[in-house]
């Protein structure tokens, strides 16, 4: 009995060592990025994409954490600098995964990430990019809630620049909530986030559209 | 036996865990250390993050040979393959990554206009939307130092250079005929349409070795390579009307292009100097085909076709009744150009082009038909061994078929020549570091005309003393065959040539760009010929020279007002040469001294309007005076324009497009034209050339079809 004992203890012992150390990455890189360790979770994540050569998950974060935080920075080079390396990071992602509408929206937030820098240099031609992106996006996942909510930003966006009524989206948006309530979360790590953004501009739309 | 097995199980356990420490420190190559380096053995979940000092310390369960990573953004990805006991107090140097923006580049002599340079000069938008450019490309790059402003002709001339010493290339291809024909003292307009093209380099001086037969500049265009969306495109303009439709497929797309001109209405409600006949009337299409392969190739083919034609009477002093001129042209344009990524890092890139143009010109009771055939045939191999070192090769073949007839009354005779170039270039680019780098070239050419072997040396060198600051050095060997003009008389030619030095130096910081640019030019073997014009009676031979040395200053801010942009160029050009019928070294009447430009853009978001408006300053031009003697030594008065432009989006695929140029109406001067003999009190009386017409109205409304509704034609004013 005690043999056995002793026998268990080791081979549970063993696993908490040796199982799944994806997870125990996955899990650190998410909790650096928590606490606003940018380079630390990209770093993470760029080790574990190098150890797990057919999920695509790692090198999507790797790029989409690069591409978030470059948002608001003022020195082009740097800017530049994050965003191609974030576009290599989204290459090997989708090298994995073709087709996959996560990634095919997370390259058009990384053409907004220029556009926001400099509409005058890179709208005219990265706008275009992400019309055909989102296009692309819609015709194989058209009821993936992040796809549905972020072309709806999208345009919301060029709507309130020409002053035209965003109501048409704040349909959109409604529809994408239903979406994310509906969505059934069976993959680990996938990024199903959204539902709140999604609720904060229907929130936004409500105060916009209604008659005052 | 119990206690055994514990122990058995506890060895084995530790055994399991045996960890092998991976240490070691990261510097750059001065030796500081770089913090935050991602170092990681590859595979495995076993890694860290260098601190302050650059040290690193990890452990590691992995045994055996493995690899050990090291990346950290802007600086190249080391990586290395050994045992991993091995992997202690390893001392790692990372080199900095030549590809990014911060890198120094090689720019001497160039602008760079697109989203892809580094430095932009002219944004994609400025190329269309630049007050007084009228859409035509050509007219944009008029606001850039280096050029001088030779109203009446509409074409580029560069630093002391005429306009045929400037060659455009699309997709590497060249483009023999870039110009629409016009008529005396009407400047001519560029064929091809700006919005065809997502990049532009304009080199004025010290280009690379694969572009040859070009004694100032090249202009070098690369057409969309896919377009994003199907859509119709409909132009409605007060000079004519246009449409336009894109069709993509999965691996192809399709854009035509259609257009019709016809300024007879224009010249009703705004008639100008001249007695039109036949106002200008043209007919235009344009269609670009691509095809993705594959294997990643792509293949590119651009056909265009224009006619026009016009018939006028412009007052001539030594012709009471004026000089009637008529024209016909025909032009045909093909260039494929086909490109394709090898193994090994090599690619592959080849291409051909062909015109035929046929000028009909009709000039008082003579006519002149021009035909000519040209092709241009190319490849070119690029190795790129990393990105510190790349290689670029290949060999072109130059065919050229022209043919004059001349008839009037008493005569009918024919001129032609064939010329055949075949030239090979080689090139390479190396960065030593992410502050000095270079490009040193070579260019051999053969001309079967001339029976002459001509060989080009190039060489830039460019080196970031700060963090924002560059000098570039440039220094080339130009050749370029005599004008066709000339050849169908006469083939006991040598090439002209130019010697290029350049000195460069760029300031640029958070969207401001400071650029000046020191340079000097040495012509030699130009053709120069005995008679007024080039006939075939003339004694022609090489021996003209000449100089141009110059300042260019270029100044762009993005930054400082809001929602504005503007640039300032100026340029200071002292040139003289002795060529054509010149009887002694003179400035020729085509260059100015001072040339000045500024132009200012902004957006005004509250009326969803972009107003703009260009500045252009041009000292006086030399002109040659019977009354006074000598030879271009009087000056005419400067030349000013100030052009206006409003574009206004109705909705997200409607656009008003207004623009006005000169809207001053200040009175310029072209030049002077005076009578062969003196009159009866021993004068020369002259005529002042003006332009055809102060000022010139556009209004256009442009409308987009298409699925996104956000696309629309701004990109093409």
């Amino acid at each position: 009995m005690r043999t056995l004992l002793v026998i268990s203890a080791f081979v549970l012992t063993l696993q908490l060592t040796a199982q799944t150390p994806y997870e125990t990455g996955m899990n650190n890189a998410f909790a650096l990025w928590q606490d606003q360790k940018n380079t630390e979770a990209v770093q993470l994540f760029e080790r574990i994409a190098a150890a797990e050569s057919d999920n695509w998950l790692p090198p999507y974060y790797a790029g989409l954490i690069e591409i978030v935080s470059s948002f608001g920075l003022k020195d082009e080079a740097l800017l530049t600098t994050k965003l191609t390396r974030a576009k290599t990071f989204l290459d090997a992602a989708s090298e994995i995964s073709e087709n996959n509408p996560e990634i095919l929206i997370s390259y058009a937030l990384l053409n907004t990430a220029y556009i926001a820098f400099d509409g005058a240099k890179y709208g005219m031609t990265l706008s275009a990019e992400n019309a055909a992106i989102y296009d692309k996006a819609q015709k194989i996942a058209p009821n993936n809630p992040r796809v549905v909510l972020s072309k709806a930003e999208w345009d919301m966006g060029s709507a309130r620049f020409f002053g035209k009524s965003i109501a048409p989206f704040c349909a959109d948006i409604e529809r994408a909530i239903g979406l994310f309530q509906e969505e059934e979360q069976t993959i680990k790590y996938y990024p199903y986030s959204g539902l709140d953004r999604a609720k904060e501009i229907s929130a936004n739309c409500k105060k916009e559209t209604s008659p005052e | 036996m119990r206690t055994l097995l514990l122990c058995v199980l506890t060895l084995v356990h530790i055994s399991l865990t045996a960890q092998t420490t991976v240490s070691g420190r990261v510097l750059d190559h001065n030796e500081t250390p770089i913090m935050g380096v991602n170092i990681y053995l590859s595979g495995t979940y076993d890694g860290t993050a260098t601190n302050e000092a650059g040290i690193f310390s990890f452990n590691t369960n992995v045994t055996g040979m493995q690899t050990l990573i090291a990346s950290s953004i802007s600086y190249e990805t080391f990586s290395k393959t050994a045992d991993v006991t091995t992997f202690t107090n390893i001392t790692i140097k990372l080199r900095d990554d030549v590809n990014t923006l911060d890198a120094v580049t090689v720019n001497a002599g160039t602008f760079k206009a697109g989203d892809n340079a580094k430095v932009t000069a002219l944004k994609p938008l400025d190329i269309v939307t630049t007050a007084g450019a009228l859409g035509d490309f050509v007219g944009a790059l008029q606001t850039l130092p280096g050029t001088s402003n030779v109203a009446e002709d509409g074409r580029l001339f560069v630093r002391g250079g005429d306009a045929e010493e400037t060659q455009i290339f699309v997709d590497g291809m060249r483009v023999f005929t870039p110009y629409s024909p016009s008529a005396n003292n009407i400047p001519a307009r560029g064929r091809l349409s700006p919005f065809l093209f997502k990049g532009i380099t304009f080199s004025t001086g010290g280009y690379s070795a694969e572009y040859g037969q070009a004694l100032s500049s090249v202009l070098l265009l690369n057409s969309i390579n896919e377009p994003q969306e199907e859509k119709t495109e409909i132009s409605l303009m007060t000079v004519g009307v246009g449409l336009g439709n894109t069709q993509k497929w999965k691996k192809s797309a399709l854009s035509i292009n259609t257009n019709y001109i016809n300024l007879a209405p224009y010249q009703h409600l705004y008639p100008d100097n001249n007695e039109w006949h036949k106002p200008v009337e043209s007919f235009g299409g344009e269609a670009v085909y691509r095809y993705r392969f594959q294997n990643e190739g792509l293949l590119k083919v651009y056909g265009a076709y224009s006619a026009s034609n016009f018939e006028l009477t412009q007052a001539d002093i030594n012709e009471v009744n004026g000089v009637r001129f008529g024209l016909k042209n025909n032009n045909l344009y093909i260039n494929s150009s086909y490109q394709d990524f090898l193994e090994k890092e090599w690619s592959f890139s080849s291409g051909v082009s062909f015109a035929n143009d046929q000028t009909d010109i009709t000039l008082n009771s003579s006519n002149i038909t021009d035909i000519e055939n040209s092709a241009h045939l190319k490849i070119a191999l690029q190795k790129y061994f990393s990105s510190r070192y790349k290689l670029n090769f290949g060999a072109e073949y130059f065919i050229t078929d022209f043919k004059e007839n001349y008839r009037d009354n008493t005569v009918n005779t024919s001129y032609t020549f064939n010329n055949n170039l075949l030239a090979s270039f080689v090139e390479t680019d190396v960065f030593f570091s992410k502050r000095l780098a270079t490009k040193i070239g070579l260019r051999a050419e053969y001309s079967s005309l001339l029976q002459e072997f001509n060989l080009s040396p190039r060489v830039s060198l460019a080196y970031k003393s700060g963090e924002n600051a560059q000098f570039s050095l440039a220094y080339g060997e130009f050749f370029q065959n005599p004008k066709n003009g000339y050849l169908i008389y006469n083939a006991d030619f040598t090439a002209e040539k130019t010697s290029h030095y350049i000195a460069n130096y760029q300031y640029v910081k958070n969207k401001q760009i400071f650029r000046a640019e020191a340079y000097y030019k040495d012509y030699g073997n130009l053709v120069k010929y005995n008679t007024e014009f080039a006939l075939p009676s003339s004694i022609f031979n090489n021996n003209g020279n000449g100089f141009a040395k110059g300042l260019d200053l270029f100044w762009r801010d993005n930054k400082t007002i809001k929602n504005t942009e503007y640039w300032m160029s100026y340029s200071f050009l002292d040139t003289e040469r002795n060529y054509q019928n010149y009887p002694n070294t003179a400035t020729p009447n085509f260059a100015s001294k001072h040339n000045a430009s500024l132009v200012v853009k902004r957006w005004v978001e509250k009326w969803k309007s972009q107003i703009g408006f260009s500045y252009n300053f041009a000292s006086g031009r030399t002109y040659t005076d019977p009354n006074k003697g000598g030879f271009l030594l009087e000056k005419a008065k400067s030349f000013n324009s100030l052009n206006v432009n409003y574009a206004y989006l109705i909705d997200q695929q409607k656009i008003l497009y207004l623009s006005v140029s000169n809207v001053l109406g200040t009175k310029n001067i072209n030049g002077y034209q005076y009578t062969d003999q003196p009159n009866t009190n021993g004068i020369f009386e002259r005529r002042t050339i003006t332009p055809a017409a102060d000022r010139f109205f556009f209004v256009g409304f442009f409308w987009t079809i298409s699925k996104n509704k956000n696309d629309n034609q701004l990109d093409n004013l």
